[in-house]
C-alpha cells in the first residue's frame, strides 16, 4: 500500500469538522440575504480558457492563475482566481439580453498561484454579489449596504468600511504631469502609506500627495479634509460622487462606520471608480474580510458599469465566534426509527448505534455524544 | 481582542534614539524596561492603554504586519527587505540615519560594466532587497544570507561583494572594504498595521499625530 501522508502542497488544506459544516452554514446564510435582495445566483466553472478569464479586468488575475493545456482543445485553460471576471462574462454574453441593471450572486471556490504574506491560502471559497448596468450612486450604495447587512447577519461584529477611490491617483499623476516612472515610484510610496517614500517621489508636488496622505481617516472628516485640498477639477468630480456615496450610506445605515482613504489602489488595480473594503474589529489581525468596486464589466467598446463585492469566507470563518454545537444523542441499538426521526425533528443530532454495547454511556462518551437515549428519554452523560 | 495598542520597538543599538523620541511622545515605560537583567518581553507604560514589546528589528515589522502588534518601529531597510502589504509608514521619525550598501574589497571595486558579469554573489542581511537592487540592473545576484559580521565575508573568499547598512563606513575600512553603491537612504519609521488603522483610525491618527509632533519638538 502506497504510503498516506496528510502532507498537501503549500497553502492547500483539508476543512475538518466543525469547520466545513460552519464554513457550508456561513455561505449559505451569506447567499440566502443576497437572494432576499433579487441577486440571483449563478454558478460558473472551474475552468476557463485564460483568453475570456484573464481578459478586461481579470488582466490584474493573470500571474495568479494556475494555467494548463486542454488536452481536447490543444488551448490553454485557466483556474480561475476570482469569480468577478466570470460573472461579467456571463452577463456580457449569455445574459447580454436579460434586462438591466443585472443583479447576480454566487459562491465558489477560487486557486491562487501565491498566497499573500500575511495569509497562506492558495484555495479559499469566495461569497460574492455583483450589479451590472448601473451607474448611478443609488447603486454603489445598494451593494456596500447590502454587503453590510449580510456580514451584520452572520454576526460579524464592530464592521468597518473603508472607502477609496482607485482612480484619484492616476488622475491626479495625468494633471500634474508626472512622468511614468515617478508615477510608479510614488504609486508604490503610495500604496505603503510611507511618507518619506512620497515626499522624494513627488517632488514640487510633494505637500499635495502628503496632504491627501493626510486626509485619511473617518469618513467625515476624511472628506472634508479632501474638500479642502481643492484638487483638480476632475478629481473634484470623483470626490463629489464619492460624498454623495457616503452621504447615502449615512443615511441607510447610519450605525455603520465607513472610513475614506483616497490613495489606497493595491489590489484594486481594475478597477474604475468607488471601491470599498471591509474590515472588522473583533479580526483586525487577519486583514480584509472582502472588497470590491466599480469596473467595467465586458469588452471595451460594449463595456457596461458595474459593481460588486467579494468575501473571503477563510477570513470571515476566522473573525466569526463559534457557535455551540448541536448536541449529539446516541440510539441504543433497536430504537424504533419513528422515535429517532421524532427526536430529529426536535432538532437533535441522532447518532445510531451500529452494534450491542455493554456501557452505552461509556460507548457515548467515546462518540462525544453529550446524551444517551433511555428509556426513550435523552439523558444527559457526566463528562 | 484588547482595548489597547501595542507597540513593537527593535532591540538594539536604535532604541538608545528610540527612548527620547518616545519620552517626547508622552510614553514613560515602566522601569523594568530599561533593566538590562529584566527578562520581561512585554511591558506597560504610563499610557494606560499603551504598551510595548521589544524584539528583533526584523520581527518589528513581522508583528506590525500580522496584527499581533498594532504599532511599531522600523527602518525601512526592514520594510524594502519585506514589502508587506499590510505595513503603512505614514512618519519618517527622522532617527537611526544610515544607508543601505553595496560594499566590495578595495582590489574587487575598479569600475567595470556590472551587466557583463554573469552572477554576483552577495553576502547580505537582506536577499530580497539585494536580488531586486541587482536584477534592475541586469544582474542576477545570488544571495548568502548571513545575520551577522557581513563584513567578514570577503575576506575569508565567501563572496566578493556585500550588502549591509553602513553609518560611518568605519566597519568597512577595518575589514578592507570599500562602499561601491548606495541602494537606500535609511531611517526609522513609525510603522502601522492596516487592518487596525481601517478600523481604529481615531486612536491610531491620535498616535501618529503624537509621534509626529515630537519628531517636530526640541531635542533635549
Amino acid at each position: 500500500m502506497a504510503d498516506l501522508s496528510p502532507l498537501l502542497p503549500a497553502g492547500i488544506y483539508d476543512l475538518l469538522p466543525p469547520e466545513a459544516e460552519r464554513e457550508a452554514s456561513l455561505v449559505s446564510k451569506l447567499l440566502a440575504t443576497l437572494s432576499a435582495h433579487g441577486y440571483e445566483r449563478v454558478e460558473p466553472p472551474l475552468v476557463e480558457f485564460e483568453e475570456t478569464l484573464l481578459s478586461g479586468a481579470g488582466t490584474a488575475m493573470a500571474t495568479a492563475t494556475f494555467r494548463m493545456m486542454d488536452p481536447a482543445s490543444h488551448r490553454m485553460i485557466g483556474v480561475r482566481a476570482d469569480m468577478t471576471t466570470q460573472i461579467a462574462r456571463i452577463a456580457a454574453t449569455r445574459l447580454g439580453l436579460a434586462p438591466r441593471p443585472l443583479r447576480l450572486s454566487y459562491a465558489g471556490e477560487v486557486l491562487r498561484t501565491r498566497a499573500s504574506e500575511t495569509s497562506p491560502e492558495r484555495q479559499f471559497g469566495q461569497v460574492g454579489a455583483e450589479l451590472i448596468g448601473a451607474s448611478a450612486v443609488a447603486a454603489d450604495v445598494e451593494v456596500i449596504a447590502l454587503a453590510a447587512e449580510a456580514l451584520s447577519a452572520v454576526g460579524v461584529k464592530e464592521l468597518s468600511v473603508d472607502l477609496t477611490l482607485p482612480t484619484l491617483v492616476p488622475s491626479l499623476v495625468a494633471v500634474y504631469g508626472l512622468g511614468e516612472e515617478r508615477a510608479a515610484a510614488l504609486r508604490q510610496a503610495l500604496d505603503h502609506k510611507d511618507a518619506a517614500a512620497v515626499k522624494e517621489a513627488a517632488g514640487e508636488r510633494a505637500s499635495e500627495f502628503a496632504r491627501l496622505l493626510g486626509a485619511a481617516g473617518p469618513a467625515a472628516a476624511a472628506l472634508a479634509a479632501l474638500d479642502r485640498l481643492g484638487l483638480p477639477h476632475s478629481a473634484a468630480a470623483e470626490l463629489r460622487r464619492l460624498a454623495a456615496v457616503q452621504g447615502g450610506l449615512e443615511a441607510s445605515m447610519p450605525e455603520l462606520k465607513l472610513t475614506v482613504d483616497p490613495v489606497e489602489n493595491r489590489g484594486f488595480e481594475y478597477h474604475s471608480g468607488i471601491s470599498f473594503a471591509f474590515f472588522s474589529r473583533g479580526g483586525a489581525g487577519l486583514g480584509e474580510l472582502g472588497r470590491g468596486g466599480r469596473y467595467e464589466a465586458g469588452e471595451p467598446e460594449m463595456a457596461e458599469a458595474a459593481t460588486g463585492f467579494t468575501f473571503y469566507t477563510d477570513r470571515l470563518l476566522a473573525t466569526l465566534s463559534e457557535p455551540r454545537p448541536r448536541p449529539r444523542l446516541l440510539l441504543p441499538l433497536g430504537t424504533d426509527r419513528a422515535v429517532a426521526a421524532a427526536l430529529r425533528e426536535a432538532g437533535w443530532i441522532t447518532l445510531a448505534a451500529l452494534e450491542p454495547a455493554k456501557d452505552w454511556r461509556g460507548e457515548a462518551r467515546r462518540l462525544r455524544c453529550l446524551y444517551l437515549l433511555e428509556d426513550g428519554v435523552p439523558v444527559k452523560i457526566d463528562a | 481582542m484588547s482595548a489597547g495598542l501595542i507597540l513593537a520597538l527593535p532591540r538594539g543599538r536604535i532604541l538608545a534614539e528610540v527612548m527620547p523620541l518616545l519620552r517626547r511622545a508622552g510614553i514613560e515605560p515602566e522601569p523594568a524596561f530599561e533593566d538590562p537583567d529584566s527578562r520581561r518581553l512585554r511591558f506597560s507604560t504610563s499610557e494606560p492603554l499603551l504598551e510595548l514589546i521589544r524584539v528583533r528589528s526584523f520581527d518589528v515589522a513581522t508583528f506590525v504586519a500580522f496584527g499581533a502588534a498594532e504599532l511599531g518601529i522600523a527602518g525601512n531597510d526592514v520594510l524594502m527587505e519585506f514589502d508587506f502589504s499590510e505595513i503603512y509608514a505614514p512618519l519618517d521619525l527622522d532617527i537611526g540615519h544610515c544607508r543601505l550598501m553595496v560594499a566590495a574589497r578595495a582590489e574587487a571595486a575598479e569600475p567595470e560594466d556590472p551587466r557583463r558579469w554573469s552572477h554576483v554573489r552577495v553576502a547580505t542581511k537582506y536577499p530580497e532587497a539585494t536580488r531586486r537592487h541587482f536584477a534592475r540592473k541586469g544582474v542576477q545576484a545570488e544571495c548568502i544570507k548571513l545575520n551577522g559580521a557581513i563584513e567578514l565575508a570577503p575576506r575569508l573568499g565567501l563572496c566578493r561583494h556585500i550588502v549591509d547598512l553602513v553609518d560611518t563606513g568605519e566597519t568597512l575600512r577595518a575589514n578592507g572594504l570599500v562602499e561601491i553603491e548606495e541602494i537606500a537612504r535609511v531611517s526609522a519609521r513609525l510603522i502601522v498595521n492596516r487592518p487596525a488603522l481601517k478600523t481604529r483610525p481615531e486612536e491610531i491618527g491620535c498616535w501618529i499625530e503624537r509621534f509626529r509632533r515630537a519628531v517636530g519638538a526640541p531635542r533635549g
